[in-house]
C-alpha cells in the first residue's frame, strides 16, 4: 500500500469515525460556503435583476429630434433597428400640442401617444378607470380632471387651432378689454353687443360653494336662445349638477330673449338647486361671443374620459389621447416630439453603448440616457454590491473563527493521539500534513455541500425579493469549493501549530 | 556487545535532579527491567532512552552512536528507526482498526504493508480481530496489538513502560509470554516497571532510587 493511500485512509477514518466533532466543523464550513456562494450568486445576478426592477421606474432612454425640428415616426423607428432584439422592452411615441376646451376657456398640453406602449415605458402609471382603447377617448391627468371636475365616463370637447392663440389667451384679452371700461355696465354692454343673430355665446358664473358653472348658448335669427348646454361638472351631481341634465329646466330657456331674470318670464329655479339655477341665469346674461380666432385650421372633437392618471408628476397636467386622434385633429401625421424607450441593459455602460450605437446610425434622431433613472440605478447597485461584499467578508471571518475553534478543540481532544503518532516516529511535517489534509477534506465536503445549499439559498432570495429565478453560474461550485478549502486550511493554521507543539513524552507518563 | 550505554547522565529540572550521574548499559539481546518507586527517575530515564528527551549532561550511546546532543528531528528519526514503544495505557488511535493502528507505525517508518501487519497480529494471536476498533477490544487485546505494533518495523530495542500496569493477571502472563518469545528471537527488551513480578521475568533488574542506580539484581532463576 502506498503512503498516499494510507494517508487518505487515516484522514477519511478520522472524519467518518469521529463524526460528531467533525460534523460541527463540516457544518460551519457548509453554512459559510452556502452563504458565500449564495451571496456571490446574487452579487452577480443583482445587476440583471435590478435592471429589470428599474424598468419599473420608467424609460431610461429618450429618442429626440436631432436639431430643432420634430422628428418623424419613421426615422425614430428606423433608429431602433440597431437595438439588440431582446433589449427593447418598450418604445412609446409622444407628440405634444396645446388643445383648448372652449366652453371653459382653458387650454391644456395634450399628448398623442400609443396606449399599447405606454405601460411598458411607464409601468408606474396609476390609472383610475382604464386606458383609452378606441378613437375619441382620452386619459386625463389628475390635475386636469380636478380642475375640470371630470370623472371617468364623462365627455368633453377639445378644440385644436393651428394658430398660436388659444381660447384662454383670447378670453384673457376679452376680459382685459372689459376691465378697461372700469364698470360693470361696460361688461353688460359688451355682452349685449355680442347677442347677434346666430351667435354662439359662452359664460360662467359661481354656483354652490363658489364652484363655476359653464353655459354655452346659440342664438337664432331673432337673437333668441336656440340651444343651451350647461356644464355643471364642478357641482355636486345630485344637486347643482342637475342643472346640466334636467330636461324641463333646460327647455324653459329655449326661445327666450336675453337678458333673463330668475323666477320671471317662465324661468324657474330647479328645486334643491336654487343657487346653481341662479348661476346658470347669470352665466347666460354675461355670456360672450366665442372668439372665432384667426386660425385657418380648426377642428373640434368630443372625447369620452376613460381614465384618470395619478402619478404625482407633471403627467397629471396633461391630457393623453391616441396619436391617431391627435394627428386627425392637427392634420400633421407622422410627427413626434420624443420617443421614450425602456431598454434592458446590464449596466449604465452597456446602456450608453446602445445609445451611442443609435446615434452613430441615425442622423434625424439622437438617443439620450435618462440620467435620473440610470444614475440612481448605478448608485443603488453600487450600494447593494458593497453590502454583499461586506457581508461576505464577515461571513468568511465568522466561518474561519468557527472552524478554527472547532479544530482547536479537535487538537486538544486528540493530544494523546498526536503524542502517540510522534512517539511512533511522526515528524512535525507529518502532523502538519495530516491536520491540513483533514482540514482540506472538510473544506472539500463543506464547500460541495455549501455550494449546493447556496444555490438553493440564492434561488429562494431571488424568487422572494426579485420574483424571478436566478441563472446558475457554472463556475461558482468549483470556486466555492476552492474558497472553502482555502478557508479551512487557513483556519487550521493555529490548531496545527498547537498540534505540532504536543510533546510525545506525554504518552509515556501514563496520563 | 552493548546496544545501549549511558555514561554519567544527569537530568536537572530547575532545582530537581531527576537523574544524578547515572551510568548503565544494556547488551544486545538482553532483557532488562528498570525498577524504582515514583520520583526515582524512572520516567526521565525512559524518556531519554526513548529519544523523547535529552540529558542535561552525560552521554547516551545507542548502537555505538552518541544521541545525547541530537536535535529533536534527528531523535524522532532514531526513535522511528530503532525503537519500538509499548505503553501502560496502550495508546491506540481510537478511530483506526487494529490492523490500521499497526500500519500507522509502518506509515511513519517506511511503507504501510497490510499483509505484514496482519502477520504481526497473527503473531500476537489477534488475526481475527484485525478489523476491530480499539473500543471493541479488551485491554489485554489492545496491549497485544501494541506489542505487534512495536515489533512491526523490526526495532533494535523494545522499550516498554509499565506494559502490564493496566492488565489483569491472565493478560499479564500473555504479554510476558510474548516478551519471552521476543527475547528468544534475540530482541533487546527494556521494561520499566514497579511490579516485582514483571521485573523478575527479566534477566537483570536495575533499581533506581533518588535519581541514582541503587542496585542491580541478576535474575538467577531466569529461564531462556
Amino acid at each position: 500500500m502506498s503512503k498516499r493511500k494510507m494517508f487518505l485512509r487515516m484522514i477519511t477514518a478520522s472524519l467518518l469515525r469521529r463524526r460528531s466533532r467533525m460534523l460541527i466543523a463540516l457544518l460551519s464550513i457548509a453554512v459559510g460556503a452556502a452563504i458565500l456562494s449564495g451571496l456571490v450568486t446574487i452579487y452577480y445576478d443583482v445587476p440583471r435583476q435590478m435592471s429589470a426592477q428599474f424598468r419599473n421606474y420608467g424609460a431610461n432612454m429618450l429618442l429626440l429630434p436631432a436639431g430643432e425640428s420634430s422628428m418623424t415616426r419613421e426615422s425614430a423607428e428606423n433608429a431602433l433597428q440597431s437595438l439588440p432584439a431582446d433589449a427593447l422592452i418598450g418604445a412609446t411615441p409622444y407628440r405634444y400640442v396645446r388643445m383648448d376646451m372652449v366652453s371653459r376657456q382653458l387650454s391644456f398640453t395634450t399628448a398623442g401617444t400609443d396606449f399599447e406602449q405606454v405601460m411598458k415605458t411607464s409601468p408606474y402609471f396609476h390609472i383610475e378607470g382604464s386606458l383609452p382603447e378606441n378613437d375619441r377617448e382620452v386619459l386625463l391627468g389628475k390635475a386636469v380632471a380636478d380642475q375640470l371636475g371630470m370623472r371617468v365616463g364623462r365627455s368633453m370637447e377639445l378644440t385644436w387651432q393651428a394658430g398660436a392663440q388659444t381660447a384662454k389667451a383670447a378670453a384673457d384679452s376679452a376680459s382685459a378689454a372689459g376691465q378697461t371700461s372700469g364698470e360693470d355696465t361696460a361688461a353688460d354692454q359688451a355682452a349685449e353687443q355680442d347677442r347677434q343673430p346666430g351667435a354662439t355665446l359662452t359664460g360662467s358664473a359661481e354656483g354652490w360653494q363658489n364652484a363655476l358653472i359653464y353655459v354655452t348658448v346659440t342664438l337664432d335669427d331673432e337673437s333668441k336662445i336656440k340651444t343651451i348646454d350647461v356644464d355643471a361638472s364642478l357641482q355636486t351631481e345630485e344637486f347643482g349638477g342637475r342643472t346640466a341634465t334636467d330636461e324641463a329646466f333646460l327647455t324653459q330657456f329655449i326661445g327666450k330673449s336675453l337678458p333673463l331674470t330668475l323666477n320671471e318670464a317662465g324661468i324657474d329655479a330647479l328645486s334643491g338647486a336654487t343657487v346653481s339655477s341662479g348661476a346658470v341665469v347669470r352665466a347666460i346674461n354675461e355670456a360672450r361671443a366665442v372668439q372665432a380666432g384667426s386660425a385657418p385650421v380648426e377642428s373640434k372633437r368630443t372625447f369620452t374620459v376613460t381614465g384618470i392618471l395619478d402619478t404625482g408628476g407633471e403627467e397629471e397636467d396633461y391630457i393623453f389621447m391616441s396619436l391617431k386622434d391627435l394627428e386627425d385633429m392637427t392634420g400633421e401625421p407622422g410627427r413626434l416630439d420624443v420617443m421614450e424607450l425602456s431598454v434592458q441593459a446590464a449596466s449604465t455602460e452597456d446602456l450608453q453603448k446602445i445609445a451611442d450605437d443609435i446615434n452613430a446610425g441615425a442622423t434625424a434622431v439622437t438617443a439620450r440616457l435618462v440620467k435620473r433613472v440610470t444614475r440612481s440605478e448605478t448608485t443603488v447597485l453600487g450600494k447593494l454590491q458593497s453590502l454583499v461584499y461586506l457581508v461576505t467578508v464577515v461571513v468568511l471571518l465568522l466561518t474561519m473563527i468557527s472552524v478554527s475553534t472547532t479544530m482547536m478543540a479537535v487538537v486538544t481532544e486528540r493530544r494523546r493521539e498526536i503524542g502517540l503518532r510522534k512517539a511512533l516516529g511522526a515528524s512535525d511535517n507529518s502532523i502538519r500534513t495530516e491536520f491540513l489534509g483533514e482540514g482540506l477534506f472538510l473544506g472539500l465536503l463543506g464547500g460541495l455541500l455549501g455550494g449546493l445549499l447556496g444555490f438553493v439559498f440564492a434561488q429562494v432570495i431571488s424568487v422572494n425579493v426579485f420574483g424571478s429565478p436566478i441563472t446558475l453560474q457554472p463556475l461558482l461550485l468549483p470556486a466555492t469549493i476552492a474558497v472553502s478549502m482555502i478557508i479551512a486550511a487557513v483556519s487550521c493554521l493555529l490548531p496545527i501549530r498547537s498540534a505540532v507543539a504536543v510533546d510525545p513524552a506525554l504518552v509515556l507518563k501514563g496520563e | 556487545m552493548k546496544l545501549l550505554e549511558i555514561k554519567n547522565v544527569s537530568k536537572i529540572y530547575g532545582d530537581l535532579k531527576a537523574l544524578d550521574n547515572v551510568s548503565l548499559h544494556v547488551d544486545k539481546g538482553e532483557w532488562v527491567a528498570i525498577m524504582g518507586p515514583s520520583g526515582s527517575g524512572k520516567s526521565t530515564m525512559m524518556n531519554i532512552i526513548g529519544c523523547m528527551d535529552k540529558p542535561t549532561s552525560g552521554e547516551v550511546l545507542l548502537d555505538g552512536k552518541d544521541i545525547s546532543k541530537e536535535s529533536g528531528k534527528a531523535l524522532t528519526e532514531i526513535r522511528r528507526d530503532k525503537i519500538g514503544l509499548i505503553f501502560q495505557q496502550f495508546h491506540m488511535v481510537n478511530y483506526l482498526t487494529a490492523v490500521e493502528n499497526i500500519m500507522v507505525s509502518q506509515y511513519y517508518h517506511s511503507l504501510p504493508d497490510e499483509k505484514e501487519a496482519l502477520d504481526a497480529l497473527e503473531r500476537v494471536g489477534l488475526r481475527e480481530r484485525a478489523k476491530h476498533l480499539p473500543s471493541q477490544l479488551s485491554g489485554g487485546e489492545q496491549q497485544r496489538v501494541c506489542v505487534a505494533r512495536a515489533l512491526i518495523n523490526h526495532p533494535e530495542l523494545i522499550l516498554a513502560d509499565e506494559p502490564t500496569g493496566n492488565l489483569d493477571e491472565a493478560n499479564e502472563n500473555i504479554v510476558l509470554d510474548l516478551f519471552r518469545q521476543l527475547h528468544r528471537e534475540g530482541t533487546t527488551l527494556i521494561v520499566v516497571t514497579h511490579d516485582p513480578e514483571v521485573a523478575e521475568a527479566a534477566q537483570r533488574t536495575i533499581v533506581l532510587e533518588h535519581g541514582k542506580v541503587a542496585r542491580e539484581i541478576i535474575n538467577e532463576n531466569f529461564v531462556e
